[in-house]
């Protein structure tokens, strides 16, 4: 019953109005920012439905077919008669952002002169964003242009139809991709994009709550001791034990919720972006080759990534305890979450661009030293069936978990929980307090 | 039999000795102080009978239990309020005492007693529907004090119960210290610098320094044996003494 009033005490501290309302808003901000992003790539695809703007100073009946031919290839073709040596101006004059030039004479030296013709490309670049160049199809219209005047010249040579298709794709090319010891027809280019889709949100949810729960179990103890409600709280009949456990069983399980909602949030917002890729993709015969290469992620391996997550949240409960403790002010309370950032930090950098096992072997011990490494590459460990791996880090996580504990126990029970102080000089002031 | 029993109880820190061989004793009913300067053990005495730290060496004993062998039944004796102590800011004054009624009692119907005393010992009325974080110190203070003696404990202790607090305040929390010895029988252990409050509110008072307990006696006696007119000239003798001594 003690225990239980505990817990409750603990969970009212740490579920809150602002918290429900911060994860609210999370999931809210985080799917209106999909929707948003949807619709924005939408637009940019419809804006101007494959327009390629055109400059044709030649004015042949070469250039008249080559436009024709992009036409044809399902682009609306705008044509312009502008030209100017300062193309800044030249596209301010025709109030677009890309324009081909056919310069004068491109059609004597490809076709009479039998030299490489020359086109140019003005392109405004007005922002970095990968959407701002989806609605520039000048590439496309570049690619139509070097297939017409090659297929022209080779025409013009006497070359068959037959031949001149063969010389356009002279191999052809049929990829297998081969998992552990299972091999599918698929190339290793669209598996990667659809295994990293899969497990993309794994290591951004696991960072969040890493810093979470580290936070609010640190602001959970410091605060208890710079109140000083510690003192009452550890001074009424109940064990030691009992009350560091329900601080921990509390932040465990407001951690969890946190998980749940930031991984719905997560989906939403992907779900939103990649048009219900998370799913859609992997419909019909993608899903199946998937399943046969055994890198579908299923209800096993996301329970086994679960139980990685929850490790990892108890080894940072563990931690965040004895840091709390160390903590006299609010200041400090900040300060102290700085090493779990940074060991979060590494394993978390190190997965968004690389797998931690293809590291050389001394930077692979090292980061394989830091708990939370082992909760990042869970996921390709068990997808790509490293499950030796797999196992190892969770063994160790769990010897890290019983240590970490230990020594916060150890603590809880002894009468540093009053004294111990990050500051040299606080430490003086809290003892001199004590005499 | 006493309801506090202090045995030589040592406490040494890594290069302090904060309190040194400090016996004394408390009976049912009555308020003792324990009076010092600033580092003279008062608040380490304190923790160490509230068995929050461990005493080095030397025992005390609560109501016949051992604060080293049976410091939970204790507990279960005991109330302590720190000095500055605060209270959970997001809790109404209601649920922190329904909170920490809950740690003490065995049933629903004793944590509706325990609250419904706290309730009417504090004085804060509808101001307890409201947040803590609200509350001044001296409604934190009173709400705290109530928190203490609700569960009408056989000690209470008390570090600097009226710090920072307004005459009218610290008025008010004597009083209730003083009707709750009578009353219920609580014995209390009180530490404060305020020399006015302690001859008011004190039975008996026990002048600490530099980890020892230099005098332990009644006020009246104190000042007799002294030649003094008030308990603070009375504190200035011992301590000085014991200064000259220490340095002779």
């Amino acid at each position: 019953m003690k225990f239980l009033n505990l817990l409750k005490k603990e969970l009212r501290e740490l579920i809150n109005a602002q918290m429900i309302t911060g994860l609210v808003l999370t999931v809210v901000l985080l799917m209106a920012v999909g929707k948003v992003m949807s619709s924005a790539t939408d637009s940019a695809l419809s804006s101007d439905s494959g327009e390629i703007s055109i400059s044709d100073q030649d004015k042949t009946d070469y250039t008249s077919q080559l436009i024709q031919h992009i036409k044809d290839s399902g682009y609306k073709v705008n044509i312009f008669e502008q030209n100017n040596t300062d193309k800044a101006e030249l596209l301010n004059q025709i109030d677009k952002d890309n324009l081909i030039i056919i310069p004068e004479g491109f059609t004597e030296e490809v076709t009479v002169k039998g030299n490489i013709g020359s086109i140019e490309i003005v392109s405004r670049m007005s922002s970095n964003s990968a959407l701002s160049s989806l609605s520039d199809h000048s590439k496309d219209g570049v690619e139509l242009i070097q297939n017409f005047t090659k297929n022209y010249i080779m025409s013009q040579k006497g070359f068959s139809e037959k031949e001149i298709s063969v010389v356009d794709s002279p191999v052809n090319i049929n990829e297998f991709t081969v998992v552990d010891d299972k091999w599918e027809n698929i190339s290793a280019e669209t598996l990667k994009s659809l295994t990293t889709s899969q497990g993309m949100i794994i290591p951004i949810v696991v960072f969040i709550l890493v810093m979470f729960t580290s936070q609010m179990i640190i602001s959970a103890i410091s605060t208890e001791k710079i109140d000083k409600t510690l003192e009452t709280l550890l001074s009424v009949p109940v064990s030691r034990v009992s009350v560091l456990g329900a601080k921990m069983l509390a932040a465990a399980i407001v951690a969890l919720i946190n998980a749940a909602v930031y991984m719905i949030g997560f989906y939403g917002y992907m779900s939103s972006i990649l048009g219900n890729s998370g799913s859609g993709s992997e419909t019909g015969s993608v899903s199946d080759i998937l399943s046969a290469l055994g890198l579908k992620i299923g209800l096993e391996e996301y329970a086994l990534v679960g139980m990685q997550m929850f490790l990892t949240i108890m080894i940072c409960l563990a931690i965040s305890l004895i840091l709390g403790a160390l903590v006299n002010d609010s200041k400090s309370a900040q300060t102290v979450l700085m090493p779990i950032m940074v060991l979060a930090m590494i394993p978390y950098l190190i997965s968004l661009v690389y797998d931690v096992n293809m590291l050389s072997p001394l930077p692979r011990i090292l980061v394989n030293a830091i708990p939370f490494t082992h909760t990042f590459s869970a996921i390709n460990n068990i997808m790509f069936g490293r499950m030796n791996l797999f196992w190892i880090g969770l063994g160790y996580q769990t010897v890290l978990f019983v240590i970490c504990m230990f020594f916060a126990v150890r603590l809880f029970m002894s009468d540093k929980i009053f004294t111990i102080s990050l500051n040299l000089n606080q430490k003086k002031k809290f003892k001199k307090r004590m005499k | 039999m006493p309801i506090l029993e202090v045995k030589d109880l040592c406490k040494q820190y890594t290069k302090v000795l904060a309190a040194n061989k400090i016996n004394f004793s408390i009976d049912a009913g009555e308020i003792f102080a324990l009076i010092g300067p600033n580092g003279a053990g008062k608040t380490t005495t304190i923790r160490m009978i509230s068995t929050l730290i461990k005493p080095t060496s030397g025992d005390a004993v609560v109501n016949g239990y051992s604060i080293i062998n049976e410091s939970e039944k204790v507990r279960q004796c005991i109330t302590y309020l720190p000095d500055e102590a605060g209270a959970y800011k997001n809790m109404t004054g209601k649920s922190y005492l329904n909170f920490m009624a809950g740690m003490f009692a065995q049933s629903k119907s004793e944590i509706a007693e325990f609250t419904a005393r706290a309730e009417k010992i504090c004085g804060l009325k509808e101001r307890l529907d409201e947040k803590i974080g609200s509350y001044s110190r001296g409604m934190i203070r009173k709400l705290l004090l109530a928190r203490a003696v609700m569960t009408k404990p056989k000690l209470a202790i008390l570090d600097e119960p009226t710090s920072g607090l307004d005459v009218i305040n610290a008025l008010d929390i004597r009083k209730t210290i003083k009707e709750m010895a009578k009353s219920e029988g609580t014995a209390f252990l009180l530490s404060s610098h305020n020399m006015l409050e302690i001859e008011y509110v004190s039975d008996r008072v026990g002048i600490i320094a530099g980890g020892r307990l230099l005098e332990i006696g009644k006020i009246d006696d104190l000042k007799q044996k002294y030649n003094a007119e008030n308990l603070e000239e009375v504190f200035e003798m011992v301590v000085k003494n014991n200064e000259v001594s220490k340095s002779a």
